[in-house]
């Protein structure tokens, strides 16, 4: 009964009968009219190229000021990215030698990796593996607070903690290389542990019980298989915790000593290439050649930043074929 | 109907010729999850070497009572067994029993075809290297003889370092059954191991299954009654979490004690 009454309605009863089939309605009402998704379209549509056109303009902004040391100011580029001395404000013969920060920036990021990288793999595997209820209710939190912290915080408490054991321990000022990267690999260990146990949560169960099935252990089971099965994911965890790393500036600059010499040890003070940008941009005249210098350390810090996000691309992909 | 039942079925013409000694009693056995009374009481002995067949419809126990047998219901939480499933003379579900070793000589393989994301050889491998064999002549020999066993041998000997992921669904059960084999278990437990197969590759399989129970015991869960009827020496039905009928296939094939037993096989309800 119920299915013919439907099936029968009256075509009359329908709610506007003088809609029309086809749509020539002009741009004005479909930008004024509620029942236009116009509107909504154009907001999402403009939200999305604003995205495009700010990261076009910035690196094509980077590169113009970026590229005047070489074009304007005539420095050489091979010059600038090996050599050693960086003298800007020598009245006679400056030199422009930014190898010390690009060595800096890079000592620091895999030094700061190789401390992050057990610590926040054993953490993922505790609370993705082991502690699953304990993980989720007690770690994730915790995890996220660490993650929302200030980077001066960080930098703050190496400077009150970190820095003096240094002193204390391997002479100098304290202020050294292996400071910084302590600084950051902490401050990247949260990251590196929040993706990487995400990652071995992805890793399907079937896998674990084939595992269990063939007589592993636990720890067999983690390291034999869940492990390797997370595999590239995990890396993309820690190639993500190393950009930041990189482009880490205060906290590192609080507690790495700022020193514009190529460091003979870890336990010598440095400098990187966004502490030398923070420290020497603000009294640095614009279009000076310091200035030039400046902009291409921040172009070449924006290339090598792509470089990671490439690498992670490129595991990502590898893990989803 | 029980005529029309022998027509469409044909039955696995062993089962009449001899009885084998039991290899594992189950008395009592009652498990739960939580609240939940998922398997009531169940005694069942399961015959070496000869095919034991569960069959019975979606969540009537079947597949919680399979897992039991190599304690993988310890991986949920909240799962609790009472009972005896006597193995070797020692009950299987004493909280003592080393599970790692039991999985080893009660080897279990799944619904989904589960193999590692690692080479095919390495597969096989892997059991042998949890348990300790680092020897590469054994390894190598082991998955040679393990690949034959099922039939995989000719169709991968020439790609044993590629992934095993490249196998098609078929091939790749029976790379898990030989991953089950690799450390010579006594018992291989099979949780609907065709289901997610095409006709042919099951039909792989059930020939597979009939010539392992010459060295192994096997358990094989499944929804499909004709695949027991085919395969199996030994049939129990369960029905909410009650094994309703166990014996002889052809005997609860053909002449069921049970109404409800009789109702399942002729598609009844199920």
């Amino acid at each position: 009964m119920k299915i013919s009454k439907i099936a029968t309605a009256d075509p009359a009863s329908r709610l506007d009968n003088n809609a029309k089939l086809i749509n020539e309605k002009g741009l004005l009402w479909r930008l004024t009219d509620r029942a236009s998704e116009t509107r909504g379209k154009m907001f999402i549509y403009s939200s999305a190229l604003l995205m495009i056109v700010a990261v076009i303009a910035i690196t094509l902004f980077l590169m113009i000021q970026g590229l005047r040391a070489f074009v304007v100011d005539h420095l050489n580029f091979w010059t600038f990215i090996t050599g050693t001395q960086w003298y800007p404000d020598r009245t006679v013969n400056p030199s422009y030698g930014a190898f010390p920060f690009i060595f800096g920036s890079m000592a620091v990021t895999f030094l700061a990796a190789l401390i992050a990288t057990p610590i926040a793999i054993g953490t993922a595997i505790f609370m993705a593996e082991l502690a699953k209820k304990w993980g989720t209710k007690v770690m994730q939190p915790v995890i996220e607070i660490l993650v929302g912290i200030p980077s001066v915080v960080y930098g703050l408490i190496g400077l009150s903690i970190i820095v003096p054991f240094m002193r204390q321990h391997f002479g100098g000022s304290g202020f050294n290389l292996l400071a910084g990267a302590i600084v950051v690999g902490i401050m990247i260990l949260p990251t590196v542990a929040s993706i990487a146990a995400d990652s071995i949560r992805a890793v399907p169960d079937s896998l674990r019980q084939a595992s269990y099935a063939i007589g592993a252990t636990k720890w067999q089971t983690i390291w034999r298989v869940v492990i390797p099965a997370a595999g590239s994911s995990l890396v993309t965890a820690i190639v993500l915790g190393m950009s930041r790393a990189f482009g880490e500036a205060l906290a590192v600059q609080m507690v790495i000593g700022n020193v514009t010499k190529l460091p003979g040890s870890i336990f010598d003070p440095s400098a990187t290439l966004t502490t030398i940008i923070t420290l020497s941009m603000g009294h640095s005249t614009m279009g000076s050649v310091l200035n030039d210098a400046l902009w291409s350390l921040g172009f070449l810090l924006l290339l090598i930043s792509y470089v990671f996000i490439v690498i992670i691309r490129f595991l990502s992909r590898r893990r989803n074929a | 109907m029980i005529q029309m039942e022998k027509n469409i079925v044909s039955f696995n013409n062993t089962v009449d010729v001899e009885e084998m000694p039991v290899q594992i009693s189950v008395e009592n056995v009652n498990i739960y999850y939580g609240e939940n009374h998922a398997v009531k009481d169940v005694n069942l002995p399961i015959h070496e070497k000869s095919i034991t067949a569960l069959i019975g419809p979606s969540g009537c126990g079947k597949s919680t009572f399979i897992r039991t047998i190599n304690r993988m219901n310890d991986l949920i939480p909240g799962a609790r067994c009472e009972g005896s499933l006597l193995y070797k003379d020692v009950n299987i579900l004493n909280p003592k029993v080393d599970v790692v070793q039991l999985r080893k000589e009660i080897g279990m393989v799944f619904q989904q075809p589960n193999p590692f994301p690692k080479s095919i050889s390495e597969n096989i491998q892997l059991p042998l290297r949890f348990a300790g064999v680092r020897n590469k002549k054994t390894l190598n020999q082991v998955t040679e003889d393990c690949l034959k066993q099922v039939g995989l041998w000719d169709e991968v000997k020439d790609r044993l370092d590629r992934s095993a992921l490249g196998l098609s669904g078929g091939q790749q059960q029976r790379l898990c059954i030989a991953r089950a084999l690799a450390l010579k278990p006594d018992v291989i437990l099979l949780d609907e191991p065709t289901s997610a197969l095409d006709p042919v590759s099951s039909a792989k399989i059930e020939e597979l299954l009939l010539e392992l129970k010459n060295s192994y015991t096997i358990v094989i869960v499944t929804h499909n009654m004709q695949q027991a009827a085919r395969i199996a020496d030994y049939t129990a039905f369960f029905y909410q979490g009650e094994l309703i009928e166990f014996g002889k296939t052809k005997t609860l094939f053909t002449n069921p004690e049970k109404k409800s037993t009789a109702d399942y096989i002729s598609g009844r309800f199920g």
